[in-house]
């Protein structure tokens, strides 16, 4: 804790010509034991008037030996004798600091040359301007972690308003795998999050896109914290608690029964949902289909008449005949009605102003969607997707698609931010505030690389979210190698053990290179924190987050090994309702079609009806009805990236 | 300078000068040219010793003044001077950082007073402690300005010598205390079993011959028999012998070469080598840039480093050049 009751200085304010005070930096000496360190924060105050607050940015320690040679000469070559010179050299402790805050702020003048204190709590939040945001009717302070140097810590908070909107927005972490503690941070700071968001900012959750193997699949278990950790939280005022409301969702596996997912212990699979989506949810999203490779206005077009005049119609064609959409095993036939007849009428190459080129590449397409990202895409039977419009207050939304396929990834991604930007725009989400954290932005967002939906849809909410309330958090490992904009629309950002080659790049030319030292060594738990209040980038410690590590997780509980067909539609019957006998539904499903089997399947957990077998049964018996025709919820479409400065 | 003394001068119609005379900045390190006596006592004749390898010092506490001096102004023709002494004793800790223990300093004014006018003369001793330069004949300033600058050294010297006795006082059972300059300056000193002065000038000539010849061309790590001085400026016995620190060969004659003086008593004979040895040790750090560094201790300069920046800072010489100045 810092002392308040009697300040000594600890140093002093120098300045020579060639090292002068200027209104942004100053350099003091100290004695050569000091408390002081690369990023500690310093007041230079004497008598009253100007107060300047500093962080340390540089060191220096020399001695009055005026060349190495006079050593060598003194020591007789022999630097055991060195070791026994009687005297030791006076020797200084010399410190750059760049200047937090003057105050007053006006004129802006040379920093004196003064006494030279350590910080206390209060002179850390006036050095970082948090007074402006921590005091007052209605606070914004959200704590990050805690500044600590020489024994002494204080708290550091983030200003609500400028990590989640409005007036700035989105945080980017950055920093070499395993030491980096990005996901960890990430953790933590939602913990902080949801406890210090302020009232009157409304109700906020987060949508966590896990992306590596189990790391974000046990939010909801508690994780092993040290003394120390359970300190640091207390200091925070954040509860070393694991989150409350966590729903995971995951899509299948390719034999449409298994979840696709590391959660499927047998204790905690029954809070995973299926992330399924059918034809309809795959056509608003047509544009993912196309951008990868090429934009066709005509591909395009004829998608929309799908859309638009064939889904979930009944659609009456005087060359193809009768047909009614509902799946991707429908269009097909559809598709295939449409080539026989025109082959065999002869009638040329186009049917109702669409080419044959043109259908046979959107067939092509849609059937690589529906194979390659099987278990995502149902080819028959309804969706399963996120609640939309009934989003929970401090709950976070985990959608894991570690293991699916890129161009799964590209629709996931697209269809789950354009729902939440669609919801927090029209308000109603059922929350004010959405924070969406990305993972392995070096791979979703690279600086250069494909204009993948994913990137489109990331560049959108650095550059539009801020106003709407859809906030993302992003973490990667080489900052410098994701899209500009990406990173450049981050108000904040989080540094943790850096990679030094990293650092050589241009970006990091504003950071000292003491401060890159320390960067390069920075110990687990210890982060670099760059926000809009505060003018110098600023070291915290924050505590383990409070939720389980994803590696410690599948430890404790081991995924579940894929189940036979029929066992697997047993075990999700028998979710829905205790009562139902494995063997009942293995009679049931055995000889049926597999594709029938799915369908009964996600209609009974749809409908959740009270006898779940007989209506198990029953479905299984018939066709299931689709839904009515709905409104199309086309995507608005994105521009094309380009490299308009932002 | 806006020091009061000199603004009332001015106002008594002084000439304002600015003038730091060459020999004004450091002491003045010329021992005065003499011969003196010197009884052997270790040996039958002057010897040389080798002094075994460098060897861990006892604790020790060191002592260095310095003087500054410059004209501030003249009185007609008669230069008024001010001058400013100051000493230090340092001691060493066991981390072998040097600390100070004990400093003073004194700030004067120096002046052939009976030459000075009535009215300048009572505007001088109104405002600052002044050292008369009495029995002067009228003359070109420079004869008054040597006469000052014995009336600077002399008021360091005595400072010196009231330190060094007040350090005696302070030092430790088995603490030695080490002077720049002549031991024999001082009857306390002089008499103080583990008080050492160090002579790093030669003014004072004690042999002759060849006995001169192997003092004055000791090899590296060797000294000279302990032998008494007598006479000369000194004005207490002490003993004394001669070491070397640093090869000559190449150098100079005096390149590295010590004059040490310590108690006159018999324990000194036999406590040569020994403390020797541990001077012998105190050659590193060596003291560069100062060019004296081959004969200079470390602590001593360090001494030094620490009171010339505790001096005033408008003793040194202008960094400007002394054209004329333009304007107000
Ligand atoms: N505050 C902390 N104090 C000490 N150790 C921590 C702290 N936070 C996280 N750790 C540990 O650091 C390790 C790495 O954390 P984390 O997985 O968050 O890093 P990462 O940067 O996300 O790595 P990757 O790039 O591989 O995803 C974990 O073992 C975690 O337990
Ligand atoms: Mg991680």
């Amino acid at each position: 804790m810092i002392d308040k009751s009697r300040p000594a200085p600890i140093g002093r304010v120098v300045a020579t010509e060639l090292k002068p005070a200027t209104p942004h930096q100053f350099h003091f000496w100290t004695a050569v034991e000091t408390s002081i360190g690369i990023g500690a924060i310093v007041k230079v105050e004497e008598g009253v008037g100007r107060v300047v607050y500093g962080v340390v940015t540089d060191g220096f320690a020399y001695s009055d030996l005026q060349t190495p040679l006079h050593d060598v000469v003194g020591a007789e070559g022999d630097p055991v004798r060195a070791a026994e010179s009687p005297t030791v050299r006076q020797e200084i402790r010399l410190w750059t600091a760049a200047v937090l805050r003057q105050v007053p702020e006006e004129p802006l003048q040379p920093v004196p040359l003064a006494r030279v204190f350590v910080a206390t709590d209060a002179d850390v939040a006036q050095a970082l301007r948090m007074d402006t945001y921590l005091t007052g009717a209605q606070p914004t302070g959200i704590p990050v972690g805690l500044y600590t140097s020489g024994g002494l810590e204080a708290p550091v908070y983030l200003d609500a308003d400028f990590l989640l909107g409005p007036e700035a927005a989105h945080l980017n972490l950055s920093g070499v795998s395993g030491l980096a503690t990005k996901t960890s941070a990430v953790e933590f700071l939602l913990a902080s999050i949801f406890e210090h968001f302020p009232k009157h900012k409304g109700r906020v959750a987060a949508v966590c896109f896990n992306v590596k193997g189990p790391d974000l699949c046990f939010l909801d278990q508690p994780g092993a914290l040290t003394d120390e950790d359970l300190r640091r939280y207390e200091r925070l005022g954040v509860a070393p608690r694991p989150f409350e409301r966590v729903r995971y969702f995951a899509p299948y596996k390719g034999d449409g029964v298994n979840l696709n997912t590391l959660r499927t212990h047998p204790d905690l699979v029954s809070d995973v949902e299926p992330l399924v989506w059918g034809l309809a949810e795959v056509l608003d999203f047509a544009e993912v289909l196309l951008n990868r490779d090429d934009i066709d206005a005509k591909a395009d077009a004829f998608i929309d008449f799908l859309a638009d005049r064939v889904l979930n119609r009944e659609f009456d064609d005087p060359l193809a005949g009768r047909h009614r959409v509902e799946t991707f095993a429908d269009l097909d036939r559809l598709f295939r009605s449409i080539f026989d007849a025109l082959e065999l009428s002869g009638r040329g190459d186009m049917w109702r102003t669409h080419h044959v080129a043109t259908i046979r590449k959107v067939r092509n397409r849609l059937s690589n969607v529906s194979t390659r990202c099987k278990g995502l895409v149902t080819d028959d039977g309804p969706a399963s997707d996120l609640p939309w419009g009934r989003f929970e207050d401090r709950a976070v939304y985990v959608v894991d698609i570690a293991n699916v396929d890129p161009l799964g990834q590209d629709l996931v991604f697209a269809r789950v931010v354009s729902r939440l930007r669609e919801g927090l725009e029209r308000r109603e989400l059922g929350v004010d505030a959405v924070v969406v954290f990305v993972d392995e932005l070096n791979k979703y967002a690279p600086a250069d690389g494909p204009d993948t939906y994913v990137k489109k849809m990331l560049l959108d909410i650095s550059e539009r979210g801020r106003y709407l309330g859809l906030v993302l958090f992003g973490a990667e490992q080489f900052r410098s190698q994701v899209h500009r904009r990406v990173v450049g629309n981050a108000g904040s950002q989080i540094y943790g053990r850096m990679d030094m080659d990293e650092l050589a790049t241009p970006a990091y030319q504003v950071l000292s290179p003491a401060t890159k030292i320390k960067l390069a060594t920075l110990p687990v738990g210890e982060l670099m924190v760059r926000h809009p209040h505060f003018t110098q980038p600023i070291f915290v410690r924050f505590p383990r987050p409070p939720v389980l590590r994803g590696r410690d997780g599948v430890e404790r509980f081991a995924p579940a090994a894929d189940l036979p067909f029929a066992e697997a539609v047993a075990r999700q019957l028998w979710r829905l309702d205790r009562a139902v006998r494995p063997n009942t539904v293995r009679d049931l499903v055995d000889g049926r079609d597999e594709q029938d089997v799915r369908r009964a399947l996600a209609e009974t957990r749809r409908r959740r009806p009270d006898d779940v077998l007989a209506y198990f049964r029953k479905v299984l018996g018939s066709r299931v009805a689709p839904d009515a025709a709905r409104e199309r919820a086309a995507v608005p479409p994105l521009g094309a990236i380009t490299d308009e400065p932002y | 300078m806006a020091r009061a003394w000199i603004e009332a001068l001015l106002a008594a119609g002084v000439t304002p000068a600015t003038f730091v005379p060459d020999a004004s900045q450091g002491r003045f390190d010329q021992e005065p040219v003499e011969r003196a006596a010197a009884d052997v006592l270790e040996d039958a004749e002057l010897a040389t010793h080798a002094v075994s390898g460098a060897a861990g010092p006892p604790p020790a506490a060191f002592l260095d003044g310095i003087q500054q001096w410059r004209v501030v102004g003249y009185d007609g023709v008669v230069p008024i001077v001010r001058a400013y002494v100051a000493a230090a004793v340092r001691r060493r800790g066991v981390d072998k950082r040097l600390r100070t223990a004990l400093e003073a300093a004194r700030e004067f004014a120096v002046a052939p007073l009976a030459a000075l006018g009535g009215e300048q003369r009572a505007a001088l001793e109104a405002h600052i402690d002044v050292v008369d330069l009495p029995d002067l004949a009228p003359s070109q300033p420079g004869p008054v300005l040597e006469a000052a600058r014995r009336a600077v050294d002399g008021a360091r010297q005595t400072l010196e010598r009231a330190l060094a006795e007040r350090a005696l006082r302070l030092l430790g059972e088995r603490e030695w205390l080490i002077v720049d300059g002549l031991l024999s300056v001082s009857g306390k000193l002089a008499a103080h079993p583990r008080a050492l002065g160090v002579i790093k000038s030669f003014g004072t000539q004690f042999f002759e011959g060849e006995a001169l010849r192997r003092a004055l061309t000791l090899a590296m790590g060797q000294r000279t028999s302990v032998f008494r001085a007598r006479g000369g400026h000194a004005r207490n016995d002490v003993y004394s012998w001669y070491l070397r620190l640093w090869p000559w060969e190449g150098n100079d004659l005096l390149y590295g070469l010590l004059r040490i003086e310590a108690r006159a008593a018999e324990e000194t004979i036999a406590a040569a080598g020994g403390v020797s040895s541990w001077l012998l040790g105190e050659r590193a750090p060596v003291s560069t840039p100062d060019a004296r560094w081959d004969r200079l201790l470390y602590p001593i300069h360090d001494v030094e480093t620490y009171l010339r920046s505790r001096a005033p800072r408008d003793f040194l010489p202008a960094s400007g050049s002394r054209l004329p100045r333009t304007g107000t």
